[in-house]
């Protein structure tokens, strides 16, 4: 009989770990798919249904306009409400998104490298935002905006989205220029090449996965917010997924499979970011942490 | 290319190197380049936060005429506002809570990744799952697992006998304020696992075979050699954790609305701005959970400050 066969009970532990780690971080997210694939009398079932005795993909259908699936409190269709609710979410993600890498690329590289007076003050005010929780300056925030004429517009939201997650990525942008040898952009100089032109042809495509980084803590960032557009959009003009779906939870007749097909819909996006972009994530997740 | 210079090109490439370094120039390319960032910064974030200050020391109120100079009085009343007083216990419940679990939990899964082979990717894919999702399907996707009547958990706990059918969650302070912190360490968690992977990784491999060839255990192992060589990080983690719990919003919201018995300390400021119109009274709570949120993360600016200084 060959030895070393024998289960050490130190595997067994690791093997059990992983099992709770894995099932405490996949099993909502099962769950919510799973209760998303059930006709409504199957979500009633006691007890609840491990797997969809009779999957249907109503919900997401319903959610996407392909059938004329109804709100069960309105009677109406909710396709029209879901397609501006989404649209709004990407349009405010990605517009933050884009401006939010402009201003954090050109100011980190001054920052980094150029020097002009005040540089280290106003640097630290802007990182030192980084402490001031969002909600501190909302009511102000508010009246300036409705002075503005910005409540409920895609400018008004995506300029509180810069002023709200600009010092991260300025802050990850300054750290991945400083580490970037000097070397090269002195030897660009030589040939002639002026500051504009080294940060466009050197030092930005160096610091590409930087850029790829704080572009996706960015968008993340965005896609999830709740509280800042709870105030600043008050109709569906620019009301995103995260305010519109809770909403169909407060209902008194909640249809729970749609709720949860409609959450599945809003988490595709941080799903590919995950497991697509997960090395990027990780590289600014730790960024400035002192790894 | 700079080997076959001639004397005049050698002479003119040291001035462009120069040029690099010409302060004017720099000077006013770089405040060009800053110029966009300091005017949202200053018109979004300092203009309020300035304001804010300031205006909690009048009574604006749009439901009362003019907005009279009161002093600290905003101040002195929220000290003996029963609600505020609920939502800080709250808040505070929640913020031990979240940070003992995060803590606990994030080296826990830190330490697993670490000792995973080729498959730690996919492990902390997994993982991190739940930090990159919207804290309101979270919120909605765990209060529908807790549902008294239909959730899984619910049915499993009172098939074990742990909890009676049909248990409401939020009927009961303690266990309304346990599932909004259990949901938010869902999602925060991650973060802390991340954070601790990344300083576990920068320990030397020679440090740990000198513990074993010293015959030191794993227990032993984990507290002369990964603990102090981690505890940078485990500051900063503990920094953010306590700082987000600090700041819940979303998760109480979703799950216990304006109820005071999980109301915490920002749903309070909400409430006194955009429900009952006591705008001025709302600045004075956020100024005091400003303060109270900056004091916590002074070691954590302090610290990131102390790493840059270097440069």
């Amino acid at each position: 009989m060959p030895k070393s066969r024998a289960i050490q009970p130190k595997k067994i532990f690791k093997g059990l770990f992983i099992a709770f780690v894995l099932i405490w971080s996949l099993g909502p997210i099962y769950w919510s798919i799973n209760s998303s694939l059930m006709q409504p009398v199957d979500l009633l079932a006691q007890p609840p249904h491990a797997v969809p005795p009779a999957p249907t993909l109503a919900h997401y259908t319903g959610l996407l306009g392909l059938e004329n699936a109804a709100d069960n409190a309105t009677g109406q269709s909710i396709w029209p409400q879901f397609r501006s609710a989404t649209i709004n979410s990407i349009v405010t993600a990605v517009a933050a998104t884009l401006a939010t890498i402009v201003l954090a690329a050109l100011g980190g590289y001054a920052f980094a490298r150029l020097h002009f007076p005040g540089r280290n003050i106003v640097f630290g005010l802007v990182v030192a935002t980084l402490a001031v929780p969002g909600y501190t300056v909302i009511i102000p925030l508010y009246r300036e905006m409705i002075a503005l004429k910005l409540v409920d517009t895609y400018l008004g939201l995506t300029l509180i989205y810069v002023s709200a997650f600009l010092p991260l990525a300025l802050w990850m942008m300054r750290s991945f220029f400083s580490g970037l040898p000097v070397v090269l952009e002195e030897a660009a100089a030589i040939d002639g090449a002026g500051r504009m032109r080294i940060l466009f042809r050197i030092v930005l495509p160096l610091a590409l996965p930087g850029l790829i980084a704080a572009g996706i803590i960015t968008f993340l960032s965005v896609w999830q917010q709740f509280g800042i557009p709870l105030v600043f959009s008050p109709t569906a003009a620019t009301k995103p997924l995260t305010v519109m779906i809770p909403e169909l939870a407060s209902r008194h007749d909640i249809n729970y499979g749609l709720l949860n097909a409609a959450g599945i819909l809003a988490i595709i996006p941080p799903f590919i970011v995950v497991f697509f972009l997960n090395r990027f994530l990780v590289q600014g997740l730790t960024a400035g942490t002192g790894k | 290319m700079t080997m076959s210079m001639t004397k005049p090109d050698r002479i003119s490439a040291a001035r462009r190197i120069a040029a690099l370094r010409l302060p004017g120039r720099d000077a006013r390319l770089g405040l060009l380049l800053i110029a966009p960032i300091v005017l949202v910064m200053g018109a979004l974030v300092l203009l309020p936060l300035v304001l804010t200050a300031w205006d909690s020391l009048y009574r604006i109120d749009p439901m009362r005429a003019g907005t009279p100079f009161i002093g600290a009085a905003n101040y002195i009343n929220l000290a003996s506002d029963p609600e505020v007083r609920a939502a800080a216990a709250n808040t505070m419940w929640i913020v031990l809570l979240a940070v003992i679990l995060e803590t606990v939990g994030g080296v826990a899964f830190a330490l697993l990744l670490q000792s995973m082979g080729p498959v730690r990717k996919w492990l902390l894919a997994a993982i991190i799952l739940p930090w990159a999702m919207p804290s309101v399907v979270n919120s909605l996707i765990w209060s529908w697992m807790f549902n008294p009547s239909y959730g899984v958990l619910n049915a499993i706990l009172h098939g074990l006998g742990l909890i009676p059918a049909g248990y409401v969650w939020s009927n009961d302070r303690t266990a309304a304020l346990l599932i909004i912190t259990i949901v938010h360490v869902w999602k925060m968690l991650p973060l802390t696992a991340v954070i601790m992977l990344a300083a576990l990784q920068t320990i030397p491999m020679h440090l740990y075979e000198a513990a074993k060839i010293d015959g030191a255990g794993p227990i032993r192992t984990f507290f002369s050699i990964t603990l102090p060589m981690t505890m940078g990080a485990l500051a900063i983690a503990m920094t953010q954790s306590t700082v987000s719990a600090f700041n819940l919003f979303d998760e109480a919201w979703i799950l216990g609305g304006a109820s005071l018995d999980t109301r915490t300390l920002l749903i309070q400021v909400y409430m006194s701005a955009f429900q009952n119109l006591h705008m001025s009274y709302g600045m004075a709570l956020s100024i005091l959970v400003l303060i109270a949120s900056l004091a916590v993360s002074l070691i954590y600016v302090a610290r990131r400050r102390g790493e840059t200084q270097g440069e």
